[in-house]
């Protein structure tokens, strides 16, 4: 694959990736106990969120199968670090990535995550090639579940107690979007919280 | 997806079946006590006899359609009925259940059914079949799965239970549906099948929604 030109600009974000001395701003979202879900590493304490760090550090480009980029989302005007998002190549024969994205709380509702995200297809379609994204999130996300009809992508499934997710029975939604179905600006749509898969 | 009923009448244990190493914790393993009946079905182990039966339908194209196999050679299906001679119990998670399933009546194999443990400390299982064309059609396939699922949640202890299919094969959806089973997901193009986009549902049923099909009249919280 051709080299990745980082950062990426949006309109209001730097996207780049992770560096030492984001530590601090890291630690003050990456602990939340919302936060575990999708996580590279549980982080508990600071020294957690270091190991954490350490990882994503790491995820600097998508060479083989496997492999992650994590971009920090950094705000253009005072450079905090609001939120990270990542792609991971899943599978090289079928062209599939899984998408992450965290937001630190106090930054959400004003579509930053959206507009990270958004890159990262554009990423993740033009530049790497993939067929397919999907992303996935706990069924009582609604903030999540917003976000990704927002970016277009289909709930494609919708499992009820298949696992355990801190001792309690977990409800997980899985969303995807084919390299077809991407538009760069799509549309906002609303679709009610539940519908029905398929 | 309407959540659909049976129409048949409800499946009962008729042999008692027994849960060996039983008070372990967490691990709870699955060792039914073989032949187990229905009511038309005689569901027992794979025998070494049983090859010629298996390769009479592993053969045919439209039975390899939706299945990872190629249609089989009679040394595969050999092989096949090989591994499925011990596959009778569920002991660690990803061990197999897998039995052959015969028409009391006759004696005739006239497919299989199988119980995959997905998960141990999730309680989760995943229920397969294969039928022999010659048997389709007659709620041969229903029967036995209702009785996997009976299984499952009864000396199984599972909490959910799921089956994957191809899109297009309609005749296993539709009688997933027939088991009571909710579709979960319905997969775009997520992988490669058989040199072309993939398209897979996936069902499933809670150990709850499976007690209020057994026992509709009960109120259970
Ligand atoms: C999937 C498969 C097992 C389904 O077999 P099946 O014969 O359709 O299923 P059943 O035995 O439950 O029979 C149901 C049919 O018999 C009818 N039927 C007749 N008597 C019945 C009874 N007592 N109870 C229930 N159904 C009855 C049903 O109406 C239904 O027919 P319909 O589909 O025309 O409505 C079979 O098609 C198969 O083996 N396919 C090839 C292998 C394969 O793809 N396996 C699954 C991979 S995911």
């Amino acid at each position: 694959m051709s080299s990745l030109s980082l950062p990426i600009e949006t309109d209001r974000l730097v996207l780049r990736t992770f560096e030492r001395s984001d530590i601090d701003d890291l630690c003050a979202y990456h602990m939340l106990p919302t936060m575990q879900r999708y996580v590279f590493s549980r982080t508990r304490d600071e020294a957690e969120v270091a190991c954490a760090l350490a990882i994503m550090r790491n995820h600097v480009s998508l060479q083989r199968p496997g492999d992650t980029l994590t971009l920090a989302m950094v705000r253009k005007g005072d450079k905090i670090l609001i939120g990270h998002v990542s792609l991971n190549w899943s599978d090289a024969t079928a062209g599939q990535g899984e998408v992450r994205f965290c937001i630190n709380p106090s930054y959400s509702g004003q579509g930053f995550a959206k507009e990270a995200l958004g890159a990262l297809l554009d990423l993740a379609f033009d530049h790497f090639r993939i067929h397919r994204i999907f992303a996935r999130c706990d069924g009582r996300s609604h903030h999540s579940i917003k976000l990704m009809q927002q970016m277009g992508m289909r709930l494609e499934a919708h499992y009820r107690e298949h696992a355990l997710f801190q001792g309690e029975w977990d409800e997980e939604l899985h969303f995807a979007i084919l390299d077809r179905e991407w538009q760069r600006s799509a549309k906002v749509k609303e679709l009610p919280l539940r519908h029905r898969v398929a | 997806m309407a959540f659909v009923l049976p129409q048949e009448p409800v499946l009962r244990l008729r042999q008692p079946l027994r849960k060996l190493l039983e008070g372990q914790e967490n691990a709870m393993a699955l060792y039914p006590t073989y032949p187990l009946h229905t009511e038309r079905l005689t569901l027992r182990p794979f025998t070494r006899g049983d090859v010629d039966g298996v390769f009479a339908y592993r053969r045919l194209d439209e039975v390899a359609r939706y299945l990872f196999d190629h249609p089989l050679s009679r040394e595969e299906c050999a092989l096949a009925v090989q591994q499925r001679i011990t596959q009778i119990g569920l002991a660690e998670v990803d061990d197999k259940i897998i039995l052959a399933v015969e028409l009391s009546e006759t004696g005739a194999l006239i497919g299989e059914v199988s119980l995959i443990w997905r998960s141990v400390e999730a309680r989760q299982g995943e229920v397969g079949w294969i039928f022999d064309p010659g048997y389709q059609g007659k709620g041969f396939a229903t029967e036995a799965a209702n009785f996997m699922l009976d299984l499952a949640f009864g000396p199984g202890d599972m909490h959910r239970v799921s089956a994957r299919c191809d899109v297009r094969n309609e005749a296993s959806w539709r009688l997933m549906e027939r088991l009571g089973m909710r579709r979960e997901a319905h997969f775009r193009e997520h992988a490669i099948f058989k040199s072309s986009w993939d398209e897979e549902y996936i069902y499933a049923i809670l150990w709850q929604e499976w007690r209020r099909l057994r026992h509709p009249q009960e109120e259970i919280s």
